[in-house]
This record gives structure tokens, sequence and C-alpha cells, in this order.
């Protein structure tokens, strides 16, 4: 008697009920991380929000009581809104819903409403936009050859702790947005470049910040994509490359051209009429020229100049928190300097990944691009290097060198975003969460790629770095005495506030630097 | 069936590991296939395998060694781990369609990674995000940080509870229970001790024992120093500044990983020390993360967490055999919240019975060691009320105002037996205070019986074994729900309970699920009355603006212990329905909240309905405990002393003869009973487990 097994065995009937079988393509782990990050989150509705949150509940109020063709021309808050059309529409559509919770959050007048229900509301759509981070980090971790590496690194990703920052607490989309980023390079890894470059297209009329990546992807999609591996050019792919990137534009743009508004709304995304630091220094070359120049001052005041001094560098910014900072001592940066000196850069490793145009080797020049723009572009803002880390961690399981650059950018880059919040009860927690967050990541990852130094500078290197990292410690410790040691020791501890921050940015700066070094050393020499 | 069996039998040594690396669900392939050769000879020396025709009729015979499937496509992948012979007797060829690997629709779609994944899953034990995390640490070479980590993690959480709002915020002029406590270390700090317990009493005066107030002096002394302004006498009520909040939290927090922690960590690794790291960590995250306790002390603002703590030291302590430390320990407890009487009886019981089992000179010894150390503690807490320090009236005004008896039976709305059936009888229209009162004595009385007498009784019984140095670990059990007994009947049957005291019995109920097995009562019902004790204190967190977080720390904690009631009907037990149908209660009465507005004639709808369909399952649990204490008595001495039933069996059965020789006609629990007396590393959950098997048992002899 032969049995059949599924018929005979009660043990093995589905022991799961009828909601069960709903499941999707996840397990329980991921949705573990899911659950974890979304209760911890949760839990921040509270928190500190920053003037962002303002901005974007204005902006709801304009999409949702103006017509189309004043949403650029509002001026009812000093908020104006200054991102492009998609994230408009983006706005648009979250407007309804809160309406409809609350008629007060889409009320154009209703500046600085801070209601619980606006905050909930609020929270809640970044929770719940961010899921699309959430469900292409699960595709990343699908079909690889190394599973569970590549889903340490996409949970990295999700509960990264400069998405906690930024977007959870500071209050921002960027889960949300790199999600779009995210997607466009999970379709170029599965080989849809067509897809890949329609998604950069519409992340671009999401957020325009994103054009620091679009050299990287021009390159890319035209070597990989328009022409045949010897070279030749393709032009039917070309066109429709063409076609979809400018329809995308038209989606975007295309009401706004009708209306003859584009000039106005040029004017609202590139207002070139900021300094060339952000008023806390985001930690890049400038940084630490900006500093340098202090230093210069300062000896020149005590021990008499021996060079030149500018006056209005002089008054501009002793105090390091201004934003349009002019040097004193050192020649002045204009932008056109830092655009060619970016452009520059950028070239070297354009023409890499024109002649190795692989995924790996695309991914790597993006992360590249990214991180020549926020080295030395004009007034970069310090949340602007979460553009470079979340397409490092992508890269941080390839060996040990990558990981070891990751490291250094991460603890670096999210040490930088700490002055972001300044309220006591929010830096414990960042400072916390991120300790967490790099024992968690950076360990089980240590062990997978370890590999011993094999020469001696790679010994004193390793020593310098780790060194470097133990110094963060110290750094924490410092920058929480200061103000303690401010209001003890001298009489105005209002004038010494800045110092915290700018060894901050001038200590994440360093790491950065390095970082930046080492990435563009490995990609340059790799075959 | 034979000739399955035989089949099984004789292929499974040709069953050789073959790893498949077909995708799911694979197609079915054409039959003219180069794998299904009709007429070749089996390999197997036993004869040609047979095919069911009847389903599989497109298969004519398939003649070839059974390769085994790979254990990711095996049906059941969860079940391979405990079955060793083959899940099937059919011949399956590579070819062969792989259906029913997985039940249909489920996983139907699944990618390899994630069908690898649910195959690593192991059964109900292995299950939550607790577990799991701890899996992947110690998988991950960070078993020695599990520790560090959870500790830092619990911190973060409950520093971000405390972001919220507290017990009163914004509500002069009273405001709540942050004020009240603010209030004690601003009045602690500027007065004289003498005046503590009587200064401007309208406005939250101090109403705690003693060590609340050295607490509140110490946490005032410390914030002074920082910032004077947040504790200046007077002026200072109500302030609300974000620093002075900050510090308030902060206090919390440290204070709560001074006592609680340690406690809790002592109790995973005392009371475990049998069971592995994993289990002892998983018990460690259950009880740091218990969402009524986290959400009242670090939400709703109050230091429950240092009573509770102490308690918890206190026990681990007399598990220990260290009876001296935790008479202290305890008596510290009752000095920070006189709340901690609930679990009085219990811990009288438990060490009034210890006293008799080491005998009259040993017993006796330590009743008076006892006495003297309790005595002198509350001696050395009252000390400053005490003469000389104050004249002998002094300690009065600590005592009127540590038990308040002038107050009704019961105040807000709190989900135990007085104001449940307030809604049928109206108590305060139909007896006096007085009567009341008493009648609540009475019944609270009643309640604590079984606490009163089961760990007297089990160490009685325990006397006829040789003493060993180590405590009994039957006593455990005894001792955890001679507690929850305590205090749930407290918490339900007595005078002027607050919705909060519901954490006192959630404590041992916590203690003794969070190493139960997930398919026990233990575990089930633990969880359904952590989950309807955080549901009861809704109205009051809803009050405090804490509804985000009482959702968020709710389902939180029930993921990390991998909680899941929702199993399929046909395996559904009574008590699985009917934690379906509370659930299915609350999940209505949330949504009748957000929906409907009570009525005008009854503004009070909603508590009341809460109350309602808390005060059951309170209920419920105090019956449980009585039966499980029950139980659990008998594991103590075997079948000696009990029932008439278990009268019987004694005479018919004489498992323990004084000299700890069982005769000839000993059961097998004779023998367990005394290993029981030795081995002290079966802990909680391996008892309770094997309880079962033990009642059983003794129906049998029976």
């Amino acid at each position: 008697m032969a049995v059949n097994p599924e018929k005979s065995d009660p043990q093995q009937l589905p022991r799961v009920p009828w909601f069960r079988k709903l499941a999707f393509d996840v397990t329980s782990s991921e949705w573990d991380i899911l659950a974890l990050s979304t209760a911890f989150k949760s839990l921040l509705f509270p928190a500190y929000r920053s003037t962002d949150f303002e901005v974007h509940r204005n902006w709801l109020a304009i999409t949702h009581s103006l017509p189309i063709s004043k949403w650029y021309y509002d001026t009812t808050s000093e908020w104006t809104l200054d991102y492009p059309p998609f994230f408009a529409y983006f706005e648009k559509v979250l407007s309804i819903p809160a309406s409809l919770i609350d008629p007060r959050i889409v009320d154009l007048n209703n500046l600085n409403y801070s209601a619980w229900t606006v905050v909930a509301y609020q929270r809640t759509t970044v929770i719940l936009t961010e899921l699309l981070l959430a469900a292409v980090l699960l595709k990343f971790a699908r079909g690889v050859p190394d599973p569970n590496t590549q889903r340490l690194i996409s949970a990295s990703l999700f509960l990264h702790p400069g998405f906690l920052i930024v977007d959870h607490i500071h209050f921002q989309y960027n889960g949300f947005l790199f999600g779009i980023l995210l997607l466009s390079i999970l379709q170029a890894r599965q080989g849809n470049l067509l897809a890949s470059g329609f998604f950069f297209a519409v992340l671009l009329n999401f957020k325009h910040i994103y054009m620091y990546l679009a050299p990287a992807y021009f390159v890319y999609l035209l070597r990989a994509f328009c022409m045949s591996p010897q070279g030749s050019v393709l032009p039917n792919k070309f066109f429709a490359l063409a076609n979809v990137v400018i329809l995308v534009f038209i989606a975007s743009l295309g009401p706004f051209l009708l209306m003859g508004q584009i000039p106005q709304l040029l004017s609202r995304l590139f207002p070139f009429t900021r300094g060339l630091n952000h008023a806390y220094w985001a930690p890049n070359a400038w940084a630490i020229l900006t500093a340098t120049d202090r230093v210069l001052l300062q000896y020149a005041k005590r021990f008499g100049a021996s060079f030149s001094v500018d006056a209005s560098g002089v008054s501009s910014s002793s105090r390091g928190l201004v934003g349009d900072t002019s040097f004193a001592v050192l020649p002045s940066i204009r932008p056109i300097h830092t655009f060619l000196i970016t452009i520059s850069l950028q070239m070297i490793f354009l023409i890499k990944l024109w002649r190795i145009p692989t995924y790996k080797s695309f991914l790597t020049a993006l992360t590249l691009c990214g991180y020549t723009s926020f080295m030395f572009g004009w007034h970069v803002h310090e949340k602007a290097v979460l553009l470079v880390l979340v397409p490092l961690s992508l890269l941080a399981a390839e060996n040990y060198a990558y990981f070891r650059t990751f490291v250094l950018a991460s603890t670096a880059g999210v040490t930088s975003l700490f002055p972001l919040l300044f309220t006591p009860a929010e830096q414990v927690i960042q400072v916390a969460y991120s300790l967490l967050w790099a024992f968690v990541v950076f360990g089980p990852l240590q062990q997978r790629l370890y590999e011993f130094p094999r020469s001696l500078p790679a010994v004193i290197v390793g020593l310098l770095e780790t060194t470097y990292l133990w110094g963060f410690l110290f750094l924490e410790i410092v920058v929480t005495l200061c103000p303690i040691l401010a209001k003890v020791v001298t009489q105005n501890p209002e004038r010494w506030e800045f110092l915290p921050l700018m060894l901050t940015s001038l200590y994440c700066a360093v790491g950065l630097i390095w970082a930046y070094a080492r990435l563009s050393f490995l990609y340059i020499t790799t075959k | 069936m034979d000739e399955t069996e035989s089949h099984i039998l004789h292929q499974t040594p040709h069953r050789v590991p073959r790893i498949r690396t077909v995708s799911v669900p694979s197609q079915p392939t054409p039959r003219a296939n180069g794998f299904l050769k009709p007429n070749r000879r089996p390999l197997s020396p036993v004869g040609p395998l047979l095919v069911p025709t009847d389903t599989y009729d497109s298969y004519p015979e398939i003649l070839m060694p059974v390769p085994l499937r790979h254990r990711a496509l095996q049906p059941s992948p969860d079940t391979w781990i405990r079955t060793p012979s083959p899940s099937s007797s059919r011949a399956i060829s590579p070819s062969s369609p792989v259906t029913g690997v997985f039940p249909r629709g489920y996983h139907n779609y699944s990618s390899f990674g994630a069908i690898m994944e649910a195959e690593k899953e192991t059964p109900l034990q292995e299950q939550g995000l607790g577990r799991r995390w701890l899996r992947w640490m110690h998988k991950n070479g960070l078993k020695h940080w599990v520790v560090p980590c959870t500790l830092l993690a619990s911190a973060v959480v409950r520093w971000c509870i405390g972001l919220g709002s507290y017990s009163g915020q914004g509500t002069p002029p009273m405001f709540g229970d942050y004020e009240a406590q603010r209030h004690w270390m601003e009045l602690t700090n500027h007065l004289p001790t003498r005046q503590w317990y009587t200064y401007d009493l309208q406005y939250w005066g101090l109403d705690y024992p003693p060590l609340t107030a050295y607490h509140s002096w110490l946490c005032g002394k410390i914030g002074s120093w920082i910032d004077p302004t947040w504790f200046a006498l007077d002026t200072s009520r109500g302030i609300e500044t974000p620093t002075s909040k900050l510090f308030m939290r902060s206090t919390v927090i440290l204070s709560d990983y001074a006592i609680y922690l340690p406690a809790a960590w002592l109790f995973t690794r005392v009371w475990h020390a049998g069971r592995s790291r994993r289990t002892q960590n998983a018990a460690l995250l259950t009880l740091l993360f218990q969402p009524a306790l986290l959400l009242i002390d670090f939400g709703h603002f109050q230091y429950n967490s240092v009573m509770l703590g102490f308690t918890l030291l206190a026990a681990t302590s007399f598990i220990k055999g260290r009876d001296l430390l935790g008479a202290f320990l305890f008596t510290l407890s009752l000095g920070f919240k006189q709340m901690s009487l609930y679990y009085a009886p219990a811990i009288g019981s438990y060490l009034i019975g210890k006293c008799l089992y080491l005998g009259p000179r040993d017993g006796a010894r330590l009743f008076v060691r006892l006495a003297v150390v309790t005595a002198g503690t509350f001696i050395l807490l009252f000390l400053p009320f005490l003469p000389p320090f104050s004249p002998i009236s002094g300690v009065l005004d600590p005592i009127t105002r540590i038990f308040p008896f002038n107050r009704g039976i019961f105040e807000d709305k709190v989900a135990n037996f007085w104001c449940a059936t307030n809604v049928v009888v109206k108590w305060k229209a139909w007896a006096s205070q007085s009567a009341l009162m008493r009648l609540s004595t009475l019944f609270t009385f009643i309640g604590f019986l079984g606490a009163a007498i089961a760990p007297i009784r089990a160490w009685l019984r325990l006397k006829n074994q040789d003493r060993t140095g180590v405590v009994p670990s039957v006593m455990q059990t005894v001792l955890l729900l001679a507690l929850l007994n305590s205090s749930m009947s407290f918490f339900l049957f007595s005078f002027q309970v607050h919705e909060k005291t519901i954490l006192l019995p959630l404590l041992p109920l916590t203690l003794l699920l969070s190493v139960a097995p997930h398919d026990s009562t233990t575990f089930k019902l633990g969880v359904l009355a952590n989950n309807v004790g955080v549901f009861s204190m809704w109205p009051l967190l809803q009050r405090d603006g804490l509804s985000t977080q009482y959702i968020a720390l709710t389902l939180l904690w029930n993921r990390l212990i991998g909680y899941d009631p929702f199993v399929a009907l046909s395996h559904a037990t009574y008590l699985d329905i009917l934690t379906w149908m509370v659930y299915l209660g609350c999940a209505l009465l949330h949504l009748m909240e957000i929906v409907f507005r009570p009525p005008a004639r009854y503004p009070d709808l909603f508590p009341v309905l809460n109350v309602l369909l808390s005060m059951p399952i309170f209920f419920f649990t105090w019956l449980w405990s009585i039966k499980s204490i029950i139980e659990a008595r008998w594991t103590a001495g075997g079948l000696s002393v009990g029932g008439p039933k278990d009268k019987k069996a004694n005479s018919a059965f004489p498992t323990e003869s004084p000299g700890g020789v069982s005769t000839a006609l000993a059961p097998v629990e004779g023998v367990r009973n005394r290993r029981e007396g030795r081995l002290r590393v079966q802990s909680l959950g391996y008892t309770a487990g094997k309880r079962q098997t033990y009642s059983r048992a003794t129906s049998v002899v029976d």
C-alpha cells in the first residue's frame, strides 16, 4: 500500500489560517525589521522637528488650496515651494487625506500649525512612503549569491541612522526619495537600463539635488545602453532612452512650460545667492579650507599680518556660524571654481566608467560622483552626505578595502549629522541609536570580510584609521562637555557655541576626505 | 501500512542527500524525460516502488532509487528535523512536479532564498523577533554582546517613550503624577524631615513610605545642583521646561537601570540557571520590554520599577537561599511603595514555611533572624520619624498618609471586582464605607488563601526529603504563583485600587511566561493578561496622550516574544477561542471609541465597557493561579497528601518514606520527586511542562 504523503499525514496539513496564505515574499526576520523600525519610529512622533516640518506642511497647504499656476509664486509663508514639480504633485496627493483628517492642516494661512493631527499625519506619511525603500531593499536581497550579507546591508540601509535623524526626527522624505534612487540602481543591476534611466529621471523631478549623481548615469547609460560593447552607437536604444527621459520631464514640467513659468520655477529651484558653506559647515574640503583661513586670521591678528587680510572676511564670520563665508587670508572661492574642480575630478571617474561599463563599476562611479560633489560643491548641506553613504553601503560587502572605506565614511558621515539635532533629548537618542546600528552592522560584516594586512604601510594605515575611529568617542565627549565648560569658564558662553560644531565638522571632514581618497584609489586601480 | 514502512526502512540507506536546484514552483515536465525509464530494474534490493496510481496515474512506474528532495522542498519544511523517517514513500525523480511542498497558495511565488529562510525556521519555540535576533547575534559571533546591546536598545526605547507627554502635562492647577513626584523632590529638599508628611497636603502631599522620600531627596539634590529653579520651594510648582522634563525622565531611567535591570538580569541567570544562554536572554528581553511597565513608568511617569525590582531581587534571594537578604530587600520594596504589601502574604507564608521546613531548632533561629532583619530595616527606614529625632507622635504622620482608609472603595474606573460588579450592584449605595471595607478585606483574604497556604504546605511536604543547602526548584514555581495569586486577589478585591496596580500581578505573570513554551497555558494566558492589562489602562494612557506609544509598544512586545494567538481553528483550544473573543472585543471597543461619541446619559460608557472586558480576564487569571498553585503543590511532595483521591493513592503507593527510600511499587514519580529535591537546575518552564504529564500520571495511578 503506497500512500500519498500529502493526504495521509494529518501533521503535514497546512496549519496556517487563511490570512497567512496572503504571505508576500518576505521572511519573518524581514517582517521583524519592519515591525521593529516602525514601532521605534512611531515612538519618535513627539520628538523635536525642524522648520522642514513646517516647510512640508506649507507645501501641503499650497498644493491643496492654490491652483497649479500659483504653486511656484506663492509667498504667504517664507517657506516657498522650491522642489521640482513631481514633489509638488506628491504633496498634492498627500494633501487629500490631510484635508479629510484635519482641514486646518491644508489651510494656507495657518502658519506654524503644530496640533497633534498634523504631527501624527506628517510623521505617518514619512513612515508609509518609506515602505518604498523597504520594498526596493528587499528586492536587493533577492537573487544574489550571498543573500545573508545582502540582507544585512539592506537592513542596515533601512535602519540607517541618517534616515532616522534626517527623516524621522528632523523631518524630510529622504527615505522615499532614496527608495526611487535604489529602485533605479536595482534596475541597472538587473540589466533594465531603460527602466533605470526612467526612474532616475523621475527622481530628478522629485528633488534636484540628485543631479550630483547625474554624470555617472549619463555616461553609463550612454555607454552601456546606447552603444554596443564594440563601441558602435545603437540609435534605436538611444532614441528610446531619450524619449523616456523627455516624456518624464514633460510630465513634470509640461504644465509649467505651457503656463510659461519655467524661469520662475528655475529661480526657485536654483537660488544662486548663497555662500560657499552652509551655516553649519558640511564636512567637506571647504570646511578644512575655511578652518585654515580662520586659524591664519587668528595668527595674523596675534602676531601681525605678514600677508594681506581681507576686511570683509574678518567681519564675515568669526563665529563660524554665518551663512555667507568669505575668506580673510586665503583667496576667495567663487562658484565657478567649485564647479570646475568638481567636474574635472568627476571626469576621471567617468572615463574609467566609460572604459568599464559594468554594474559594479557604475555603482562605484555613481558613489564617487556624489562624493565629489559633496566634497567640492557650492553650498553643500550636511544632509547631502546621505547621497554618499547610501550607494556606498551597497559596495560595503565587495571586499575588505571597500568595507573599511564604508566604515570610515559612515562613521564620519553619521556623526556629522549629529549637530542637526540640538535638543538634548534627541541628541541622546541619535548617539545611542547610531552606536547600536554601527555595532550590529559593522561587527558581522567585519567578520565576513576581514583580510589580514599584507604590507607595512597597510598595517600603519589600518592602525591610524582605527585610532581615528576611536577618536569619535573623544569627539563626542568633548562636544558634550563644551557647553558645560563654556558656562563654567567663560563669561559669555554664546561666543563659544561654534566650537563643538566646528570640531565635529572638521573631524568628520578628515575622515570623509580620507574615505574619498581611498574609494577613488580603489576605483581607479581596479582592473 | 507494512509495505510503506518496509519501503521506508529499506529505502533509507539509499537516500543520498542531493541538492536540487529547481526553483519553486517548478513546472511539471513532460513525461518524455530522460530520467523516467519505465523498464529499468529498481536498484533497491527489496523490489519496485509502488506509485499511487489513483492520483499519479500519469507516471506508470518510476524505477529509480529515490533521491532525497532538498530539505527546502520537503513537505512541511518545519518538521524535517523532527521526523527521521522519510515523509514520502513515493518515488520522486528530479523531474517530478513539486506540488504540495508548501500549503497551497502559501509561498506560491517565493524566491529560493525565502524558502531557505522559511526552512530554517524551527517550530514554535524559536519564533519571535527576540529569539531570531538572539540567534542572529550568536551566528555572527556577537554572542557576548547580546546583553550590552539589549541594555542599550532598551535604554533607547525607554528614552523615546519619554519624549512623549506625561501624566498631567499642561493641566493646571493640579497637574498629575509627574508633578506629584517632582513636588516631593521639591519639598524633601527644602523642608525638615518632620514636615515631609504634613506640608500642604492638599497639593500632592507625600503619601508614599520613607524610601520614596529619600529617593526624591536624592533626585532633588542632584537636580537642584544642576538647576535650582527646577525644585525651588512653592515657586517651582507646575514647572514644565524641557530641561526639567529631561531631568525627571532621566531619573526614572537611572532608577530603573539601578534596580529593575539588575533584578531582571539576575532573575534570568539564577532562576533559569539550567537553561541555555539564549533562553535566558530571551527571558530578559521579555522582561525588559513589558509594555505595561514601560508605559506607566516612562510614559505616565512613576517609579514602579524600583518597587518591583526590589521585590524581584528579594524573590531571587529567597531562591538562592539567602532569606535574610531577601527579607531586607522586600522590606525596602515595602518601604518604597506600600503597594508591595500585595505580595506580602505570599512572601510571608513562604518564609514561615521555610522556618517550619527547617525544623524546630533551625526554623526558630531563622524566624528570629528574619524578624530582627525586617524590624531593623523598618526602624532604619523610619528612623527620622522616631525618637530621639522626633516626638513619638511623629511616626503617625507617615502612617496615616501611607494608609488612607478614608477614601472610597474604588475611585476611578478600575478593572477589579468592585468596579465591575458596580454596574449591577451599587455598592456605595448598598453598604456603608466601613462595611464595604470589611467586606473587601474578607474577600481579599479568601482570595489569597491559596498564596498563604500553598508555600507552607509545599515546604512541609518537602520536609520528608533529605535537606540540602539549595532551595528545591519546585519552590520557584510555588513562589511565583503565590506572588501572582496574592497580588491578583488584592487587585481584584481590595479597597482603593488604582488601574496602574495591575503592574503588580503582571510582574510574577511575566516572570512565569518568560521561559514557558509557547503552546503552554502559562504562556498564552500570561500574554493575554499582559495585553489586557495594557488595554485596561487605555483610558489613563489616552488621557496622558500616550496612544501612539500604547499601540507601538504592545505590538512590538508581542512580536518580540513571538506571540501568535491565531492558530487554525482545528487546533484551537478553548483558551485560544477566548483569546480571540477578547481581542475582538478590544478592537471593537477601540473602533467604537473612534467612531461614536458616548451618549450624554453615560459619559463613562467606554471606560466601563473596558472594565467589563478586562476584569473577567483578571478574574480568570486569578482562578488559574489557584489551580496552578494546587498543581504545583502536588509536584512538591508527590502524591502523599491532598484530596480524597490522593489519599487513596497515597495508601496504595507510599512513594515517600521518611528515609527517602521508595517501596518496590513506587512509580516513576517517586524517583522524580527525589531528583527534584537535588537537581535545582530544572527551572520554571521545565517544571511547568512536566506538570502536565505529572497530573496525567496521577489519574493513571488512581
